[in-house]
């Protein structure tokens, strides 16, 4: 039989209570589903924030010559020099504007897309969230899954590990594995 | 134990800086006799053995006083010394270094006592033992580079807190300034408090400012110092080589002179220690195997003492560690012989050539057995080169003369690497360039730059190099910002020549290191490496070799660029409502080499545009229909034309117009008052889009 004694109790609420902050608030339950909305290239889709990693403004993107259209350059996070790639290249309908924000995606090696505007932040329940490939005229396929049902319109939601996939084969890197999707 | 208590501290210190001199200045004494080495030597003997009883190590004092003794009667001759002081001197130098490497273990443990002291056997070779130490402290200052970054990072409220003090300062200003204005009454105490108020502001805004702004400063330059402190001379690796040639000449009984070059490039010590400790067994095996016994290279005809050069330089992102002997070169017989004894050839094929016969003992396919590494040798060398090149990414290759020599060389790729650069800026982008390979910076008026772009060439001292502007290479394929116009050229040496690049300006020189860009960022191979600037955004460092490849890509024809490029550009697309300005442009452009298309509307211009792969639009803007502002502004809105670049080219001259050309999309904005054929030329040779 375990006792748990007074100050064990004590230990475990303040641990408790200690993680709260360590930990990212990010999902209260599992019936919803937390994205950011954004457009890219003048239209509007959503991105799971929890395949992203960090979401920045304004940041200087130093550009490359190259010959892959949608990379913009390099931008430094954290002293890490990170590839920046438009992410509205990468759907396939670029605009000349330059995008303000970048977006920091999960998984390796490090790659960051740019996208012209932040809407809002989002929870939504799962529900709303219908799974299945869309295929939005001009958009690559693929590049999509699902979409976010919302009052103003849907949004589709941008499939970041596809995206990486995209990428790592533009830059002529090998394939991804499962370990990022 | 409290450091403070600790008598060794310092001693440890001075006592490794010591040996290092010493253990130098033994193998500088076995190559060049003479007093004023020998004095060197005597002076570091003497300031250890000072310091050694000052600490109560007699050990180490007594040796240093032995070593002393064998130097003296040494200090004024020419004459080398006898073979068996030299032998004296090296035992007394391992053994001092074991004492002194004894202590720099905890201090609880007692010193061992030098292995076989006595007999410094020939061909054992100390290893490197500070090998794991550099680890550490790589591991130390990549978790202080971290912290550095962090804290930079954490400087961005406070810079944004200089700009609201700003604001504040002035809002207060401006209520003063109102209630001065304004026709209420009592405001007299209101103004002068709002007027305090900015003063006050102002102040301490001031003082957060400079505080902020050294903050910063003495940050960037803890930054730089660590990041230095990363990376490690090359020279540190060539005492041990040294000595190892020394003692396996000595084993082998031959005279072997050891050169080192390149002492000053310095490098992450992850990499140096691996290869530091393969090439060991390279410069070991070129003297037991390589270098031939004196009576046998008198009979050849060669100097009685061989040499065996160390070389390391860098070259671009990558450096190149080569050892070169003058030895007898493999016998490539015997590798024949045993190869194809193992089967590894075809016994009745036609005899390999040296090439193969190498790239088997590069595989490892011959090198593991005992009777070819008896024969030729090499074998583990050759093993450790291997593994190493594997570890690090690069590659080795061998050439071998029979009778003249051989040389090994790896090349690996650089992750971190110290340098210097210019920085320069070109078309609003800023790049470096590293000093090194710069060998003049030439300022251009506008004539002389623009001669030299439409040409290709730069005179340079009384020579002709070949000429290409920054803007041209950093632009490949992109848009192009309207640039301002080439003010300087830089002179750059390569292994193809030297040749020379137009910028903007230069900007001054910086310390940076410099490392590898990204993965998924694959970039032209103009640019070698990606170094962090203070701010931490990325700032590009061009790679000469690559410019150079580019420089003289472009300048296979000679004069007149576009006609002469490599790729050929796609025709042009030039659209206005003028007849005399189509023909114009169109007879300037053929006559460059271009094909033209016309289209006299905006309209007419659009379904060409889709009908056809052009490689730039050129456009007027007032014309019947839509204007040539929309007409951008719609390739730019259709995905498949997006990435023509367009350029307008009008009457009108005003800000505003060029501002609105701009933000159509238009890449550059020609003014037909100001129509100069060259620079129009210029720009689209920079922009049009090549097959």
């Amino acid at each position: 039989m375990i006792r748990v004694s007074v100050a064990e109790r004590v230990a475990q609420l303040r641990d408790d209570f200690d993680r709260s902050f360590a930990e990212p608030a990010r999902v209260f339950d599992s019936d919803s589903v937390e994205l950011l909305a954004i457009r890219a290239g003048e239209r509007p889709y959503a991105v799971r924030l929890a395949q992203s990693s960090g979401v920045h403004p304004d940041r200087p993107v130093t550009a490359l010559p190259t010959t892959v259209g949608a990379l913009l350059g390099v931008a430094g996070f954290a002293g890490t020099v990170v590839p920046v790639y438009d992410l509205a290249a990468l759907l396939g309908h670029p605009i000349p504007q330059r995008p303000r924000w970048l977006l920091l995606t999960t998984g390796a090696p490090p790659l960051a897309l740019a996208f012209h505007e932040l809407d809002r932040h989002l929870r939504v329940p799962v529900a709303d969230v219908l799974d299945g490939v869309t295929d939005d005229d001009g958009v690559r396929r693929g590049s999509l899954r699902g979409v976010v049902r919302l009052p103003d319109g849907n949004r589709p939601i941008v499939d970041v590990p596809a995206i990486r996939v995209l990428v790592h084969q533009l830059a002529g890197h090998r394939p991804v594995t499962e370990e990022n999707r | 134990m409290a450091e403070g208590k600790d008598p060794l501290r310092y001693f440890r210190i001075e006592a490794r800086e010591l040996i290092d001199q010493i253990s130098a200045g033994v193998l500088d004494l076995d190559q060049r006799a003479g007093p004023e080495p020998v004095a060197r030597l005597l002076r570091a003997a003497h300031t250890l053995k000072g310091a050694a009883r000052v600490v109560k190590q007699k050990e180490i004092a007594d040796r240093a006083h032995s070593f002393e003794d064998v130097l003296v009667p040494h200090r004024t001759g020419e004459t080398p010394l006898p073979a068996e002081e030299m032998r004296e001197l090296l035992r007394l130098n391992d053994e001092i270094a074991a004492y002194v490497a004894a202590l720099e273990r905890p201090p609880e443990a007692p010193p061992p006592v030098p292995a076989s002291p006595g007999s410094a056997s020939p061909g054992s070779v100390p290893e490197p033992v500070d090998t794991p130490t550099h680890r550490a402290a790589t591991q130390d200052l990549d978790d202080l580079l971290d912290a550095i970054g962090e804290t930079n990072a954490r400087m961005a409220p406070l810079r944004a807190g200089c700009a609201t003090f700003d604001r504040l300062q002035r809002s207060a200003e401006q209520v003063a300034e109102q209630l001065r204005l304004g026709r209420g009454t009592a405001t007299g105490p209101a103004r002068a408090a709002a007027e305090r108020l900015a003063g006050q502001l102002g102040s301490a805004g001031r003082r957060f400012t400079d505080a902020v702004d050294q903050i910063e400063r003495e940050l960037d330059d803890v930054r730089a110092k660590a990041e230095g402190l990363r990376l490690v001379p090359v020279g540190s690796m060539f005492t041990a080589m040294r000595r190892a040639v020394r003692d396996a000449a000595d084993g082998e009984g031959r005279r072997v002179r050891f050169a080192a070059r390149g002492a000053g490039i310095r490098m992450g010590a992850h990499l140096l220690g691996p290869v530091s400790g393969a090439f060991l067994h390279v410069v070991r095996n070129a003297v037991v195997h390589g270098i031939e016994p004196e009576d046998v290279r008198l009979t050849a005809g060669k100097p009685a003492e061989g040499t065996i050069t160390v070389e390391v330089e860098r070259r671009g992102r990558y450096a190149v560690f080569r050892c070169v002997d003058d030895g007898r070169g493999f016998d490539l017989d015997a590798l024949r012989r045993t190869a194809e004894a193992r089967g590894l050839l075809p016994p009745g094929g036609p005899p390999p050539d040296i090439d193969e016969l190498l790239g088997l003992v590069l595989q490892g396919g011959i090198s593991t057995s005992p009777s070819v590494t008896e024969v030729s040798g090499r074998g583990i060398g050759m093993d450790a080169v291997r593994e190493v090149a594997a570890q690090l990414q690069g590659e080795v290759s061998v050439r071998t003369t029979p009778g003249q020599g051989t040389t090994v060389e790896l090349v690996i790729p650089l992750a971190l690497l110290a340098m210097t650069g210019l920085i320069v800026e070109a078309a609003g982008t800023v790049a470096t360039l590293p000093l090194d390979a710069v060998r003049a910076c030439v300022r251009l008026s506008a004539e002389e730059a623009a001669a030299a772009a439409a040409g290709g060439r730069l005179i340079h001292e009384d020579s002709a190099a070949p000429f290409l502007p920054l803007a041209e290479v950093l632009y490949a394929g992109s848009v192009v910002p309207d640039a301002p116009a080439i003010g300087a050229a830089v002179v750059v040496n390569s292994d193809g020549g030297v040749f020379a690049v137009g910028v903007d300006r230069l900007a001054g020189t910086c310390a940076l290191v410099a490392r590898p860009l990204p993965d998924l960022a694959p970039a032209s191979a103009v640019i070698g490496s990606v170094a962090v600037d203070a701010d931490g955004n990325p700032r590009l460092v061009l790679d000469p070799q690559g410019l150079a490849d580019e420089v003289f890509r472009s300048d296979t024809g000679g004069v007149r660029g576009a006609a002469a490029a490599p790729a050929a550009p796609l025709p042009i697309l030039v659209v206005d409502d003028s007849l005399t300005t189509r023909m114009l442009e169109r007879s300037i452009l053929e006559s460059a080499g271009y094909e033209v298309d016309l289209a006299a509307s905006g309209e007419e211009g659009l379904d060409k545009a889709r009908a056809r792969d052009y490689g730039l639009f050129l456009t007027d803007i007032d014309m019947p229909g839509i204007d040539g502002f929309t007409f951008v502004a719609r390739t730019r809105a259709d995905p498949r034309l997006a990435g023509v670049p367009a350029i307008m080219v009008s009457s009108r001259a005003s800000a505003a117009d060029r501002d609105r050309g701009r933000e159509a999309g238009a890449s550059a904005y020609v003014v037909k008052g100001e129509f100069d054929q060259e620079q129009l030329l210029a720009h689209i040779r920079r922009l049009v889009v090549r097959s």
